[in-house]
C-alpha cells in the first residue's frame, strides 16, 4: 500500500518540485482521499493488472463507463454516463509499474481529480486490488461535492465498479490484454529503443 | 465580387479601423453568401453539412485536425473552409469557348483574383508551341504528348513533377512511385515553401519531422504561445481548440508583428456568447514582436529560465527529462547564457520587463505548447528558430506529456501527409529499399530537386518538362519574375487543375490542362465509388469521400491521370498494376501499408470512424535522431535590420484568401477594403518616412545581386504593424522575394523579413494587373 507522508501536493506545480514521493518509483501518495475502496479478486496479480489496463474494455463491466479512448499511452478519454446524461473527460496516467501500480489525474479544470490504484497479491494467490479517488471540484461543483453525502456517494460508486470488475474477473479467469510499459512522471520509459508503435516516417515534413 | 466573364473593375481603397475580434455571425454570413454566389443552395448544403464529418468530405482548406467523432458540430467548419469548398463546387464553367475567346496572352494579362472566378476546368486543353490559344483535346492524346515528352528526354532528371498539399495520399504516392519508376526523384512539393524549416529543425532535434500535439493537448494545457501564426485568417477551427483551452483555464501568448482580430477574441458562431455576448478573450498577453525576432525571443525566455534555475536549484528546469532525453545541453546553456540584452532589445523591439513577464507565465504552468506557423519557417533562421522552440520545450520537460508539445500549424489539407507518401526529394534508403522490394525495381538513389531548385534547373534549360498535380506554383513560388522565366523555358509544362491559374497562362512550348475531380465529387472508377485518405496536422488519417456530380464527365481523378500517363510513359518497363490502381485504390493503400511506417492494417483501420492516429515517437518516449535522445542546440543569435530609410517586409494573406486565390479584394479583419495593392506600415515608420495614407509608392527589395526587384502602385496604409516592419499580400509581393533567399538549411524561400524601401510614385494611379 502506498504511504502516507507529509509533503507538497501529488501533483507538483512545476516540473522542479517533481522531488516528492520515491525517486526509485515515482510514486507521490495522495495525502486525503475522498474516497478509499479495497476488493479481492481471485486472480494472479499479472492477470489483474493486465485486464485493468485495458481501459477500453471498462464499459464490458462497468454501469457509469460508456466509453474510452486511448489517445496515446499516458493519455486516455473516459465517457461516463447516467441515464441521458453523459460526460466525457481526459486522464494522464502519471506514474505505472506493471503488476503494481498506476496513479492518474483528470486533465480538465473542473471538475479536477485524481487518483490511483495499487495491486498487492494476497496470501491466497489472489490480488488485492486498492483504489483511492480524491476530488477537487472547481466552481459550483465544489459547493455540491462538499458534503460527506456526495463522498458517500462517490464512496459507493467506486465499491460498485470494484465489484462489477471482481465479477467480471473472475468470470473471465484470464486477461484479455496487457499493456506491460512503465511510466514515469507521465512519460513512457521503455527498455527497447524503439517500440513497435513508434515506428513511423522519420523523414521531414516540410 | 468578381463576376465570371467579367472585365476586371478599377479598384476603390478604403481603410476600417482593424476589428478586434474574429468569426462571429459576420462569417457565417460572409460564407453563406459567398457559398450562394457560387452554388445552388442544395450543392451548399451538401458540402457544408458532410465537411469533416465522418465519412464526409476533408475540407482542402487547412490541415487542422478535427474533433474525435461524436463530439463534432453539426456544422464542423469554418467560414474560410466553408468559402474554398464552394469556391471549388462552384457551377460556373471554363468551356472550350473561353479558350477561344481568350488567348494565353490574354489570361496572362488577368488578376487570379478573375482567373478563379471563371469557374471549374471540364476537358483537356493543350497550348500547342506556337499557339496563341489554349485547344481541346482528347484524353489520350492529351496524355501521349506528355507521355512522348518525357520519354524523349535525355535524362529522367530532365523532368520536375510538383506536388501541392491539396493532393491526397493515394494520389501522392501513386505520383512519387511514378516519378522514381520513371527515373527520378525531382520532387518539389508545397511543403518546400511553408513548413520545410520546421520538419528539417524537429527532425535534427526530435528525430520526427511531425509536430508532438493532439487537440486534447491543446485543451489541456495551462500556457499556449500562438507564435507567426493568425488563426482567425489562416486555421479559424483553430480558434474553438484555443477557445476549449480557455475555458479549461489555459493562458495564450500572441507573438506576432500585427494585433491579429483572431489573437484578440474570438466569437464561436456555433456558441450562444459567440453570438450575442464578447466572445472568449484568445491572448492573455500579445508580444508586439518585429519580424524575424522570435529566435531571439526564445533565446531570451531560454537565459531567463536557465537564471531562474540558478536561483531556486531543481524547481525550475525538468532534470530527470533532461538527464534521461536529451544530450547537448551543457553546451546549450553555456551559450543561452550569454544572450545580450540589447541584440535582444534590438531584434525583437520588446522589453526586457515583456519578456519576464512572458518567463513567469512559464514558470506558473506545469503544461505548455507552442504553435507556430509561416511567421517562423519563412526567415533565413527559421531553423534555428524551431530548434530554439525545441530546447525552450525541453527545458522544462514540455515534450511527450499530456498538454505539451511542438505544434507547426500547417495551412494545406494534406500537405503533411503527402511528404508521409514519399514526396521529397531526399527520401531516405529505407524508403526507397522498401520500394524496391515491393515493386521489381530500383528507384533512383541521388537527390532530386526542391522547388526552389527546381526552378533554377528550368530556367538554366537543365529541366525541360514541369507536371504538377494540382497547386498554382508560378505564384505560390518566390521571385516572381524569375519563375515565370523559368516555367517559359520549359518544351512542355502540365497541369493537374480543378481550376484556372496563372500557372496555366505562364507555361513552356506546350502546355496541359488535365482537368481534375476536386474532393467534393464522386470519384467513381471500375471497381466502384472510392474515396481517398489524408493525413492532418496533427497526424491522423481518415477517409474523404465526395458527395457531389462532377463538373464534367470529362474528368478524370488525379490518381487516374497519374496511372495512364504512367502506362504511356513506362510502356511496361517496370511491372506496377497501374490499370488496378486506377480502378480500386484500396490496392494502393494495401501497397502504402507495406511500405510506409505506420500504415499497416490501412484500409482497415482508415475505415473506423474518425481513421488513426499515426503514433508519435516523441509521445512515447521514443527520440529517433542519430543518438537515441533529442537534441539541445545552440544557435547562433540573429538581428534581422534594415537600413536606414528600409522596412523589414512580410508577406501574407487576406482574409478573404485561400493560399494564392484572392476570393475578393477585401480583407475586412484587417480594415481594407477595395484593394490587395496595399502596404501596412507602423505611423512611426510613415513618418519618418515622409510618408502618409494613401500615398502611393513602388515596393521595391533590396538583395545581393543588385537586381531591382519591383512590386509597382501600392498604396500606403497606416497600421499597428511593429516598428520597423510593413506587410503586404501575396502573391502579389512573391516579386519582391530573390529565389536565391533561401533559409539556412531548409532552403525554404523567405518570404519574411525582406529588406525594402518605399518608392513614392505619385503620377500612377492604376495597380498592375497580377
Amino acid at each position: 500500500m502506498a504511504e502516507q507522508h507529509e509533503g507538497p501536493r501529488a501533483v507538483p506545480d512545476t516540473p522542479g518540485a517533481r522531488t516528492s514521493g520515491d525517486r526509485s518509483t515515482g510514486r507521490r501518495p495522495l495525502r486525503e482521499r475522498h474516497v478509499d475502496q479495497t476488493i479481492e479478486v481471485a486472480v494472479p496479480v499479472r492477470t489483474a493488472y493486465n485486464q485493468w489496463t485495458q481501459f477500453k474494455s471498462f464499459p464490458r463491466f462497468s454501469a457509469v463507463v460508456r466509453d474510452v479512448e486511448q489517445v496515446r499511452p499516458t493519455v486516455t478519454a473516459w465517457t461516463l454516463g447516467y441515464g441521458p446524461l453523459r460526460r466525457r473527460f481526459a486522464v494522464e496516467i502519471l506514474e505505472q509499474d506493471p503488476d503494481a501500480y498506476l496513479a492518474w489525474r483528470g486533465l480538465e479544470q473542473r471538475p479536477w481529480h485524481r487518483g490511483e490504484v495499487e495491486f498487492r497479491p494476497t496470501e491466497s494467490g489472489g490480488t488485492a486490488i486498492t483504489v483511492r479517488v480524491l476530488l477537487e471540484p472547481r466552481g459550483a461543483a465544489r459547493i455540491l461535492t462538499r458534503s460527506s453525502r456526495a463522498a458517500r456517494l462517490t464512496t459507493r460508486l467506486v465499491h460498485g465498479e470494484l465489484t462489477r470488475f471482481k465479477r467480471f474477473m473472475e468470470g473471465l479467469g484470464q486477461e484479455g490484454g496487457a499493456w506491460r510499459g512503465t511510466i514515469r512522471n507521465g512519460r513512457v520509459q521503455h527498455d527497447r529503443p524503439e517500440p513497435p508503435r513508434s515506428r513511423v516516417a522519420r523523414w521531414p515534413v516540410g | 465580387m468578381q463576376k465570371p466573364h467579367g472585365e476586371e473593375s478599377e479598384t476603390s481603397l478604403s481603410v476600417t479601423p482593424p476589428k478586434k475580434w474574429a468569426a462571429g455571425v459576420p462569417a457565417v454570413v460572409h460564407a453563406l453568401e459567398y457559398s450562394l454566389e457560387q452554388t445552388s443552395p442544395r450543392r451548399t448544403g451538401v458540402d457544408l453539412l458532410t465537411m469533416n464529418q465522418v465519412g464526409g468530405i476533408d475540407c482542402p482548406g487547412c490541415a487542422w485536425a478535427d474533433p474525435a467523432p461524436g463530439r463534432r458540430h453539426r456544422n464542423e467548419y469554418c467560414e474560410n473552409g466553408a468559402k474554398h469548398i464552394n469556391d471549388e463546387a462552384t457551377t460556373r464553367r471554363v468551356t472550350a469557348d473561353f479558350f477561344r475567346e481568350h488567348s494565353v496572352a490574354d489570361l496572362a494579362g488577368r488578376s487570379d483574383m478573375w482567373l478563379n472566378q471563371q469557374g471549374r476546368l471540364t476537358e483537356p486543353m493543350i497550348k500547342r508551341p506556337g499557339s496563341a490559344h489554349y485547344e481541346p483535346i482528347g484524353w489520350n492524346d492529351a496524355l501521349g504528348v506528355l507521355a512522348e515528352e518525357l520519354k524523349s528526354l535525355a535524362s529522367p532528371d530532365e523532368a520536375v513533377f510538383y506536388t501541392s498539399g491539396r493532393a491526397s495520399n493515394e494520389a501522392a504516392f501513386v505520383l512519387q512511385l511514378f516519378a522514381r519508376a520513371f527515373g527520378t526523384n525531382n520532387l518539389p512539393d508545397c511543403s518546400n515553401m511553408c513548413h520545410e524549416s520546421s520538419g528539417f529543425a524537429l527532425s535534427e532535434t526530435l528525430g520526427t519531422g511531425k509536430g508532438t500535439v493532439g487537440l486534447d493537448d491543446l485543451h489541456h494545457a495551462d500556457l499556449i504561445f500562438l507564435v507567426g501564426q493568425n488563426p482567425g485568417s489562416n486555421h479559424p477551427r483553430q480558434l474553438s481548440a484555443l477557445e476549449e483551452a480557455k475555458r479549461n483555464g489555459a493562458r495564450i501568448v500572441a507573438v506576432n508583428p500585427l494585433p491579429e482580430a483572431g489573437l484578440r477574441r474570438f466569437k464561436n458562431p456555433q456558441q450562444p456568447r459567440g453570438i450575442v455576448g464578447r466572445g472568449t478573450r484568445i491572448a492573455d498577453r500579445f508580444l508586439h514582436i518585429k519580424p524575424g525576432g522570435d529566435l531571439a525571443l526564445f533565446q531570451a525566455l531560454n537565459r531567463l529560465l536557465l537564471e531562474a534555475e540558478d536561483a531556486r536549484p531543481g524547481t525550475v528546469l525538468d532534470h530527470d527529462f533532461i538527464d534521461a532525453h536529451t544530450t547537448g545541453f551543457e553546451e546549450f546553456a553555456r551559450h543561452a547564457r550569454t544572450v545580450d540584452w540589447d541584440d535582444v532589445r534590438a531584434a525583437t523591439g520588446l522589453t526586457r520587463e515583456e519578456i519576464e513577464k512572458v518567463r513567469d507565465e512559464v514558470l506558473d504552468s506545469e503544461r505548455v505548447v507552442v504553435c507556430w506557423a509561416m511567421g517562423i519557417t519563412q526567415h533565413k533562421h527559421g531553423v534555428p528558430t524551431v530548434r530554439e522552440i525545441v530546447n525552450f520545450l525541453m527545458l522544462r520537460g514540455n515534450l511527450g506529456r499530456a498538454g505539451t508539445g511542438a505544434c507547426p500549424v500547417r495551412g494545406h489539407s494534406n500537405v503533411q501527409g503527402d511528404r508521409t507518401m514519399g514526396i521529397w526529394e531526399q527520401m531516405p534508403d529505407t524508403f526507397l529499399d522498401a520500394l524496391r522490394d515491393e515493386f521489381g525495381f530500383e528507384p533512383p538513389r541521388a537527390h532530386g530537386l526542391d522547388s526552389v531548385n527546381s526552378i533554377k534547373a528550368m530556367r538554366e534549360g537543365r529541366v525541360k518538362v514541369f507536371l504538377a498535380l494540382a497547386g498554382n506554383f508560378v505564384r505560390a513560388a518566390p521571385d516572381s519574375e524569375v519563375t515565370e522565366e523559368a516555367m517559359r523555358s520549359c518544351r512542355l509544362t502540365a497541369h493537374i487543375s480543378t481550376k484556372l491559374n496563372r500557372s496555366h497562362t505562364v507555361c513552356g512550348d506546350t502546355a496541359l490542362i488535365l482537368p481534375t475531380l476536386g474532393r467534393t465529387e464522386r470519384d467513381v472508377q471500375a471497381d466502384g465509388e472510392q474515396f481517398v485518405t489524408v493525413e492532418n496536422s496533427m497526424s491522423e488519417v481518415h477517409t474523404s469521400r465526395g458527395r457531389l456530380a462532377p463538373a464534367s464527365p470529362m474528368l478524370l481523378s488525379e490518381i487516374a491521370i497519374l496511372c495512364r500517363l504512367a502506362r504511356l510513359t513506362l510502356d511496361g518497363r517496370v511491372e506496377i498494376p497501374w490499370e488496378t490502381f486506377e480502378g480500386d485504390y484500396h490496392t494502393i493503400r494495401d501497397r502504402i501499408a507495406r511500405i510506409v511506417p505506420g500504415f499497416h492494417d490501412f484500409n482497415a483501420r482508415v475505415t473506423r470512424p474518425g481513421g488513426f492516429q499515426l503514433p508519435n515517437p516523441v509521445n512515447e518516449g521514443v527520440f529517433n535522431t542519430e543518438v537515441g535522445k533529442a537534441l539541445f542546440t545552440r544557435n547562433e543569435s540573429v538581428v534581422p535590420r534594415a537600413p536606414e530609410g528600409h522596412l523589414l517586409l512580410q508577406t501574407l494573406r487576406s482574409h478573404d484568401q485561400w493560399n494564392t486565390v484572392p476570393y475578393t479584394d477585401n480583407d475586412r479583419y484587417r480594415g481594407i477594403h477595395g484593394s490587395r495593392h496595399v502596404v501596412l506600415v507602423n505611423p512611426a515608420d510613415l513618418s519618418e518616412l515622409g510618408l502618409a495614407q494613401g500615398d502611393r509608392v513602388d515596393l521595391v527589395s533590396v538583395w545581393a545581386d543588385g537586381t531591382e526587384r519591383r512590386a509597382e502602385n501600392f498604396q500606403v496604409v497606416p497600421y499597428p504593424a511593429a516598428k520597423g516592419s510593413a506587410a503586404a499580400y501575396y502573391p502579389e509581393t512573391n516579386v519582391l522575394v530573390p529565389l536565391d533567399s533561401v533559409a539556412d538549411i531548409s532552403n525554404q524561400p523567405t518570404s519574411k523579413g525582406i529588406v525594402v524601401r518605399l518608392e513614392p510614385v505619385p503620377d500612377r494611379t492604376q495597380p498592375s494587373p497580377a
